[in-house]
């Protein structure tokens, strides 16, 4: 039906497939259509840097324009990755730079950049728009000071929970005056002060300004100014929220507030006096997202009487010192919500913190929840099967028991029933994350039911190597798959190994893999770095066979083995 | 008719625009309907047809009278100028509610006539259509050939088999392994039609049959086929010749030539030989190093083949790689059985070999 189609009918068919995933499989549907996706596509996602070289990307899309890149494994936000274990993003700005790529975008997460990857990113892409950085590592305020002066059509500056060297607040200055194409500016993650000044001044001359989120340096009385002159705004982080409720500052705040209807996104509130939240009440009724993950200073009753006016929430993050009357108050209150993230306010758990009560009470009241994040204290299996049944629209469900081998503290059963129901009834679920004490039991119904999965994360469960291979065999869409402190060994290792090549990565930490068994992976296929961490210095003379390897990444590529890689990363 | 009494009836009223599709048969639109049309609109202004019946403008050949129906639909619904923006939306949603076949019709024939708003609004419902299937669902959908691995698994299948026993039939079968890739490999640059890929694909059977059952007695109907092998062999000596010129122009400077001209020395060697002189040659090319060079320099080439693969991120072909293993160890024992079995039952070995084929 289609032979007939000029190429440009095709390609104007082609532009309204967006998603990665289906522009992936049009190019494998023949040769015509991989030709034609190969020269009109202009956003390449890479979740793995080390996947293939840069070289190779270019060659495949001529057309790249936007770049989206992730470096280490997600164990990292964990601690479990060494901090100099590689994702640099040098060579890859080094590669577009020197074939003359037209990029324009670049998203990057655990990766680590240099101020001099910066530097080079700014003057080399003429029309360079837009840079997120999430939880990356390596910069500092020096790269962003070049990024400001060099990029002169930066649209978008986006900072999410990165580690930033902070030299000085003078960065803001350096964007140019005549700099005015500003869309979304966020700096909340960085820790030292900036020039009040200039950023009034860039906010000022921005008129398309939609996004702005401030870092805990940014005062009351400077946020009232900044509100005043960009009333565009629709996404708002706000950095400091203290002051004296009888001031002129904080009345000035108040009427400005009064006056803004545009604003549909709050975060922030980085520092707070729960005194002054009173003000914001107004901006509540019409914010579909709410970020309070960073606001500590924000307690259980004041938590509650704000989240009492979010009418409209889809997306709600919180810290778990709201608790489950908190929660029964927002399955009240946001009956759109569609994801919700709770997570811990101390390091190991608050006693007054959220149950499964709180998480019952939640499925009950928001029947569009579909993605979950839930730090919590204990969890049960009715639970667990009353949430199925309540939310069976689940993409992504993770479950985050503080003790990490905790029982269902009714019964002091595993969890695996009531994992089971959640795989059972949420047939599109693509990323679930398990906690608590586990059997094989549920990685069988993980294999049975999780047809969808993509993305598994595995902590102290399971009982045998049986588990890990109902995964493998069973879940057919996996990419990911996550395991740490769980009694899986070689034979669970070796028995599917044509599987990784399906998959993107699969990291092993404190599990029952031997050396032997790795080497024997990575000697059967060739397409796979199979990278052992040595941190112990004793050792680092020799791996014998039998040794068991503590820390396990694999990973499928087309470009070898890593020549970044430190001295305690054997890739085999 | 009908169109001619109204014609008649308010002459004055309405101007018309004659229109002829692919088939010969004409009709009668409104001017401003019509007009609506770029391709059209351009037509008329340039040329001034469309005036009369005579003077019918011709359509593309991709408009066929159904679709210029549809297409009219649109053009007298989105022409009027008092619609309001929710009314057309309504419209367009009820109208595309067709199937593929037809979609793809309408699309191909908006796009000849230059009416963007269709081309995009059909395109769109296109891609709806594409998302969230895999790539076997959207060429079932669309009817496209699965041609994009073809010759990947083509030449897959044609990798050198591991001679660990240093069976002269694997050396010999991998020769003629390392001779299909590279024909592959020109047929890939002089785009070569499709057609002439079977017979190539018989004689590379028929090559490596004719090489064993040359080595052995000397019966009479054995005689008769060494013969037609031999008129054909020569055939692909001048074809070999010709490829050796067109690599020359392309590779100056690559020592490749040379080798490939020692390996056609040796061919032409066979071919003029007789049956002992062939016999004599078989381990001399088994041993040769060119040959090696060759087989090796074909390996890295192939590399991009296998890259292409997996960026394409398919758990089936992935599979398939591996699911391949049994076939190509089924032809390793098969060489291995041929060795064990006596010469006197030849004939069983010949079967058993072409049977390997057929199966690969």
């Amino acid at each position: 039906m289609m032979n007939y189609f000029p190429d440009e009918v095709i390609e104007h068919i082609f532009d309204y497939v967006v998603s990665h995933s289906d522009r992936n499989a049009l190019s494998l549907v023949c040769k015509s259509w991989y030709r034609i996706e190969r020269c009109t596509r202009q956003r390449v996602f890479i979740g793995n840097c080390y996947s293939i070289t840069p070289e190779r990307l270019i060659q495949r899309f001529p057309g790249l324009k936007s770049l989206t890149l992730k470096g280490k494994p997600h164990f990292a936000d964990f601690s479990l990755v060494p901090y100099d274990w590689g994702g640099f993003v040098h060579p890859w700005i080094e590669a577009l730079a020197k074939n003359k790529v037209g990029l324009e975008e670049l998203r990057l997460k655990r990766m680590v950049v240099s101020d001099e990857s910066l530097e080079l990113l700014s003057r080399s892409f003429t029309h360079f728009k837009s840079l997120v950085l999430v939880s990356c590592e390596g910069f500092s305020t020096d790269g962003l000071a070049a990024l400001a002066a060099n990029c002169r059509f930066l649209r978008e500056l986006d900072l999410q929970e990165n580690e930033v060297e902070d030299h000085k607040g003078q960065w803001l200055s350096c964007f140019p005056d005549n700099c005015t194409s500003l869309v979304s500016l966020n700096f909340a993650c960085l820790k030292g002060e900036v020039s009040l000044g200039a950023l009034e001044r860039l906010v000022a001359r921005s008129p398309y300004l939609k996004s702005l989120k401030l870092n805990r340096s940014v005062p009351f009385d400077a946020l009232q100014r900044i509100m005043m002159r960009a009333p565009q705004l629709s996404d708002l982080g706000i950095g400091s929220f203290v002051h004296d409720p009888e001031s002129e500052a904080y009345i000035k705040l108040k009427n400005t507030i009064l006056k803004r209807k545009s604003i549909t996104s709050l975060s922030g509130f980085l520092e707070v006096a729960p005194h002054c939240l009173a003000a914001i009440y107004p901006i509540c009724p019409n914010l579909t997202s709410l970020n309070l993950s960073y606001a500590a200073g924000i307690q259980g009753s004041d938590l509650i009487k704000l989240i009492r006016h979010c009418v409209k929430l889809q997306r709600l993050l919180i810290m778990d010192c709201i608790g489950d009357k908190g929660l029964d108050v927002v399955a009240t209150s946001c009956k759109d919500l569609q994801e919700l993230r709770v997570f811990p306010s101390v390091p190991f758990g608050n006693p007054a913190a959220v149950t499964e009560k709180g998480l019952v009470a939640i499925s009950m009241g928001c029947p569009k929840l579909h993605s979950l994040l839930y730090f919590c204290h204990q969890m049960t299996n009715a639970a667990l099967i009353t949430v199925a049944k309540n939310c069976p629209n689940f993409i992504r469900f993770r479950l985050c028991i503080l003790d990490a081998t905790k029982p269902d503290p009714d019964t002091m059963q595993p969890l695996d029933e009531g994992f089971g129901a959640i795989v059972q009834s949420c047939r599109r679920l693509r990323r679930l994350s398990l906690s608590g004490q586990l059997t094989d039991q549920v990685f069988l119904y993980i294999g049975m039911y999780a047809e969808k999965l993509e993305m598994l994360s595995i902590a102290f469960a399971g009982e045998s190597d049986k588990g890990m291979l109902y995964v493998l065999n069973g879940c057919k869409k996996l990419r990911k798959l996550e395991i740490r402190d769980c009694p899986f060994g070689n034979v669970a290792l070796l028995t599917d190994v044509g599987k990784y090549e399906t998959m993107r990565s699969l990291w092993m930490s404190s599990c029952e893999v031997t050396v032997g068994a790795c080497k024997l992976l990575a000697k059967k296929m060739p397409r796979l770095n199979v990278e052992i961490f040595n941190e112990n210095e004793q050792e680092d003379c020799s791996l014998e066979d039998g040794q068991k390897v503590e820390k396990m990444y694999l990973y499928r590529t087309l470009a070898g083995k890593r020549k970044d890689a430190p001295e305690y990363v054997w890739t085999l | 008719m009908f169109d001619a009494a109204m014609a008649v009836v308010k002459p004055e009223m309405k101007s018309y625009i004659w229109l002829q599709t692919v088939d010969g048969s004409i009709q009668q639109v409104e001017e401003e309907v019509a007009m609506f049309c770029p391709m059209i609109c351009q037509e008329v202004l340039q040329t001034g047809l469309g005036s009369s019946k005579t003077y019918a403008i011709s359509l593309p050949q991709r408009v066929n009278p159904a679709m210029l129906g549809l297409i009219l639909d649109y053009c007298r619904f989105h022409q009027v100028p008092g619609h309001s923006n929710k009314e057309r939306k309504t419209f367009d949603e009820k109208f595309i509610r067709m199937d593929t076949k037809k979609l793809c019709e309408l699309t191909s024939a908006a796009d000849s006539l230059q009416l963007k708003p269709l081309v995009d609004l059909t395109s769109r419902a296109l891609a709806r259509i594409i998302e969230g299937k895999t790539p076997e669902e959207i060429r079932e959908t669309f009817h496209l050939p699965d041609d994009l691995t073809e010759d990947l698994c083509q030449e897959e299948k044609l990798e050198p088999l591991r001679n660990i026993t240093d069976d002269p039939r694997i050396r010999l079968l991998n020769r003629l392994y390392a001779r299909k890739r590279k024909e592959l490999k020109e047929r890939k640059k002089l785009k070569d039609v499709e057609v002439e890929e079977e017979p190539k694909d018989e004689r590379s059977v028929e090559d490596l049959l004719s090489f064993i059952n040359g080595a052995d007695g000397d019966i009479k109907g054995t005689r008769a086929n060494k013969n037609k092998k031999k008129n054909r062999r020569r055939k692909d000596h001048a074809k070999d010749i010709s490829s050796e010129n067109t690599n020359e122009n392309d590779k100056e400077l690559n020592p490749l030539p040379s080798a490939y001209h020692d390996v056609n020395f040796d061919n032409a060697l066979e071919a003029s030989a007789s049956k002992h002189s062939r016999t004599q040659n078989l381990p001399a090319i088994n041993f040769s190093p060119k040959f090696e060079f060759i087989d090796g320099d074909v390996d890295d080439d192939l590399d991009p083949a296998m890259k292409e693969e997996l960026d394409r991120e398919v758990e089936d072909f992935a599979r398939r790689l591996n699911s391949d293993w049994p076939e190509r160890m089924q032809i390793l024992s098969l060489g291995q059985d041929r060795r064990l079995v006596p010469i006197s039952m030849n004939s069983n070995g010949s079967t058993h070999l072409y049977t390997g084929f057929d199966q690969r």
